[in-house]
Order: structure tokens, then sequence, then C-alpha cells
């Protein structure tokens, strides 16, 4: 998908930069300074987004870690108690969430970026050969494979308005596994 | 596996571009030029005042020194490729006298989602002078002389791309002609125009049009075609960041089912709603616009981009798909049969409708991601947003292929 958020941003600051800024009226104060602050967030938020994920996942590793020191807790006041059971169960949860969170999005659409070339090259190689039956077979997978992302590709899209018969797109959520 | 730097290519690299894919030698000049330059600065605006001046340094030079004075200049919108700059000139025209003229400037950015030669632009338009409405050509700087970049200045044009009325059941996204809609009674008007004026682009005789920028594909073989493969399989190594193994299936499945070029014809290769003017009071088409991808090749290039889905629409009934939202496929072929004396063959019109597909999405996916990315353009923003239609193109070709398997 090549339509990602970090294109999305840099091309909005530019816009913003380049066209809208210098065409507000000098005189509206107001104006001049929310555009200024749209800028800066959207630098925060392309700064922000690759590591969102890396960020939360180390907080959520650190308060596991505090609600394991907290499991030592003892006390004979019935409420801390309860609230000590809750924070373990909740603890063991977390730490569920935690294992599997061990791979960072980089790596994942460098995976998606990895294989979509590989693909691509056997595609190639297939397309340039004389084996005609290996040719229809790796076709026919590319064009399945296709078919299914393209939905998934234009179902995202769907709030841009290109599709002409939009009703016929399912939406994003009930194609995402 | 390694990976060549496109953002910072090699010279070697471009040659091996350059032998991997031969095509016309104008189109070969100007995509070597794109990446000789690609590591090189990205877009930055330019003030109105300092075009102004670099146009009367070309006015110098092409009508000799005598006194202009430029008003109302202002850019336009519209047109994704290139910066557009209307003005008034008032000055002496030659063969005229003093007048004001409202002329536009076209320039290139940087890069351009369609790298495409200004002086190929000029010679179509002028080929075309008298013949079908086209704007009045002004001055070509081709070299970028005197321009920051390559440019061409052509007289204002009246007319609107797209109706003041809107459809009132459309939530379609009409960035660059995409889905624009026309009132029944306005299709009545534009369309038989719309199937005369490319009834006679395709029946003009190029060998006494002047087009000397442009190479003539051989008869009765498949160099046309081939030419045309070579093209965007070319912008697609030099620009694609992202690989999409359906292009790559797309472009086997291309070479191996290339048409032979039974006729020449002029064709201007963006021949669509959007691309042309027209006054709304009597719905007259009033100009041609955006030659700059034309070429010289096969009728069937046009008929099948005219025919694409996403420059047409479904008329009121939700269920009849109109030919850029103005008549339905079969009888848009049969007027265009009619009015041009020319056969049109089903198979070929599939094989370029699968062509016009791949080239479309090379320009939007590799193309627009990579000077978008790289900050070449005066509008980046624009093509961001385009990288959105990628896909329904992507599926629509997918579909096309697998009809024709």
């Amino acid at each position: 998908m090549q339509l990602r958020t970090e294109i999305q941003i840099a091309t909005m600051i530019k816009a913003m930069k380049d066209v809208v800024i210098p065409a507000v009226d000098g005189k509206n104060d107001l104006a001049l300074q929310q555009a200024q602050l749209v800028i800066g967030l959207l630098n925060l938020m392309a700064q922000q987004l690759p590591m969102q994920f890396r960020f939360d996942r180390d907080e959520l590793q650190r308060l596991v870690a505090c609600a394991q020191g907290l499991s030592a807790v003892q006390t004979n006041d019935a409420a801390i108690a309860v609230a000590a059971q809750q924070l373990a169960a909740r603890r063991s949860a977390a730490t569920a969430v935690l294992e599997r969170c061990a791979t960072d999005p980089a790596e994942l659409t460098a995976a998606i970026r990895d294989l979509r070339e590989a693909t691509g090259a056997l595609m190639s190689a297939a397309a340039g050969g004389q084996d005609t039956a290996t040719l229809r077979t790796v076709e026919n997978a590319v064009l399945a494979l296709s078919k299914e992302q393209l939905l998934r590709d234009r179902s995202l899209m769907l709030p841009q308005g290109w599709e002409p018969n939009p009703a016929a797109v399912p939406a994003i959520d009930a194609l995402l596994q | 596996m390694l990976r060549p730097d496109k953002d910072r290519p090699s010279a070697e690299w471009i040659r091996s571009l350059r032998a991997r894919f031969p095509t016309e030698s104008e189109i070969d000049r100007i995509l070597t030029r794109k990446m000789e330059r690609r590591s090189g600065p990205g877009y930055s605006p330019l003030p109105i005042e300092a075009l102004i001046a670099r146009l009367e340094a070309l006015l110098h030079a092409r009508l000799g020194k005598q006194s202009y004075t430029f008003s109302d200049a202002r850019w336009l919108s519209g047109g994704s490729s290139k910066l557009q700059m209307a003005f008034t000139l008032e000055w002496d025209r030659p063969g005229v006298g003093h007048e004001k003229t409202r002329m536009v400037l076209r320039m290139e950015p940087a890069e351009s989602i369609i790298e495409t030669s200004r002086l190929r632009e000029f010679q179509l338009i002028k080929a075309f002078e008298g013949r079908v409405p086209v704007p009045p050509l002004f001055w070509c700087d081709a070299d970028a002389e005197f321009l920051p970049y390559p440019a061409l200045v052509y007289g204002f044009a009246e007319g609107v791309t797209k109706p003041s009325a809107q459809r009132p059941d459309s939530g379609r996204n009409e960035t660059s002609g995409v889905g624009i809609w026309l009132p029944p009674e306005m299709r009545a008007k534009l369309a038989p125009q719309f199937v005369d004026f490319l009834a006679t682009i395709h029946t003009r005789d190029h060998r006494n049009a002047g087009l000397d920028a442009f190479d003539v594909p051989q008869l009765g073989t498949t160099q046309c075609a081939e030419w045309g493969m070579n093209w965007w399989d070319r912008v697609w190594e030099e620009d694609g960041d992202e690989e999409i193994p359906l292009l790559r299936l797309a472009s086997g499945w291309l070479r191996r089912n290339m048409p032979v070029l039974d006729r020449h014809s002029i064709i201007h290769c963006d021949y669509r709603i959007g691309n042309f003017l027209f006054t709304e009071h009597d719905a007259r088409i009033s100009a041609w616009l955006d030659w700059e991808l034309g070429r010289i090749g096969d009728r069937h290039q046009d008929l099948a981009w005219t025919t694409s889905r996403p420059f047409g629409g479904f008329d009121e009934d939700g269920k009849t798909f109109l030919v850029c939202g103005m008549l339905p496929e079969p009888e848009f072929i049969a007027a265009y049969e009619r009015a041009s004396g020319l056969q049109v063959d089903a198979k070929k019109l599939h094989w370029y409708k699968v062509y016009n597909n791949y080239s479309l999405a090379v320009l939007v996916l590799g193309t627009g991601y990579r000077i978008a990315r790289n900050g070449k353009t005066h509008q980046d923003i624009v093509m961001a947003t385009l990288l959105g239609i990628g896909y329904t193109i992507l599926n629509q070709m997918r579909e096309q292929i697998e009809e024709g398997r």
C-alpha cells in the first residue's frame, strides 16, 4: 500500500507552507497562528507515527514490570487485596498481549515489500521464459492474490470517492482479519 | 538483492535502462533528462514577479525590444502535471497591432507526473490549428533557455472543463477530470463534437503536419506497441517504489499479445472529458488541451483511453455506462467509425485498454509517489491524493486481463 501516512503528512506540510500560508491575509492573526499550529502538529505527527507502536509497547513493558513488583504486596486490608488481585489478573492479560507484540510494524512492512519484490521477480521470470505451464500457474496465483488485495486497497480508499460503484466494495472492517 | 538508488541514479544505471527499453528518440531524451536531474533540488515556489521578468526576456528574444505590459497575473488550478499562470499582455502583436491578449504560461515543475516534451506538444497543437479547436500558441521555451523549466505560452481560451450544475446524487471525486457528470441536454450537444474532433485528429496525415520531433513506427509490425511498452516499463523501473506483481504480469501479457499497426494516426493520448473547454451557454467545444502525451501511433490507443471507466460514469438510471459521461460505448464506437471511415478492431481495443490502464497505474502509483516524496512539484499533495485511484485502475486492469486470457 503506497498511500501511507508518511507521504500524506509530508505533502500536507508542503502545501501549507508553499501555497496556503502565503495566501492567508497577513492581517488575520488568528488564521496565521492556526495555520502555523497545523504545520507544527503535522510535523509532530510525522515524528511520532513511526514510533507510536514502540512507544506503547515500551510503556506496556514497564507497566507489566511494575505490576509484577506490586504482586508482592501483602495486606490485611480487604479493599487493597481486591484491587491487587484485579491488577494481577490484568497483568496476566497484558503480559499475553506484550508477548504478541514482539514484531515492530516496520519489520512487517519490510517483509511485505520483500515478498512483493520476490513475487514480482518470479512473475517477470515466468513471463520472459518458455515454460507456459509454469507461467499459467504463476499468473493464476498473482491474479488471485491481486484480486483479494486490491479489494482491500480499494476499500481503504473508499472515502476518497474514486469507485464508480462504491456499494460494490465491502467496508474495510469486514475485510481485515 | 542489490537495489538501485532511484533518488540518486547512477549514470551507469541510466545507461542500462536506455539500452533495455529503446523508445522514440525524443521520449528517450526527456526521460534521460529527468533521471540526470533527479538528485537535484525539489520544486520551490516561484514568485509571479520573477516569472514575469523571465517571460519578458523570452519576448525580447523572440520579438525584439518593445514595450510590454503584464497585468492580472495569477496561478490557475487544474492540470495536475504542469504549472499554469494566466496573465494579460499588452503588446504590439505582429500583423495585428496594439492589443491586450489574455495568455497562459504552461511550465513544467522540477519533475512532472507525466514527463513529456514541450516541443512535441507545441508541434501537435500547431498541426491542428484551424482543424480542431486549440488554444492559439505563441511561444515555446523547450529547453528552459529563459524560464526556470521548459514551457509554452498560449492564448487563454474561453470555457469550462465541467458544468456548473452538479449531479445531485454523486459523491465521486472529480480531481483531474475523473468522474465529471454532464446534464443530459448538454451531453447531447457535446457528444457529436467530441466524436467528430477525434475522427479529425486520427485522419490528419502526419507526413505534412510538421511533426519532426516524432518517430514513425513501421506499419505491419508491432513496433508501435513495443515503443509504448518500453516507455512505460522504463518509467516503472525509474520511478516505482513498492513492487506490484500484477504490473509485472500485465507487462508480460501485453508483450506477448502486441497488436500489429495497420494505419498511422496522430493520437492525442489524453482525449477525454476534463481535457477540453466548452462554453456552457451553447455547449460548444472551444479548445482541446493537454496534447503532451500525443504520438504517431494506433487509433485504438485513443479509443481505449477515451472509453476508460474512470473518465466516464453511469447515467441517471445507474445502469448504462457513458463514455466520458456522454454516450454508451457501442454508440460511441459506431459514431466514430462513421465519422472517421476507420474500422475499430475489438481485440486491439481490448489490448489498448489494458495498456492504458498499465500506463496509468505506472504514472499514478510509480511516478506520482516518487515525485511527491521528493518534493518535485507545485502540488505534491495532489500527487499523493491521486495515489488512491491507483488501486481502482489496477483492479480494472486485472479484470480486463482475466477477460482476455
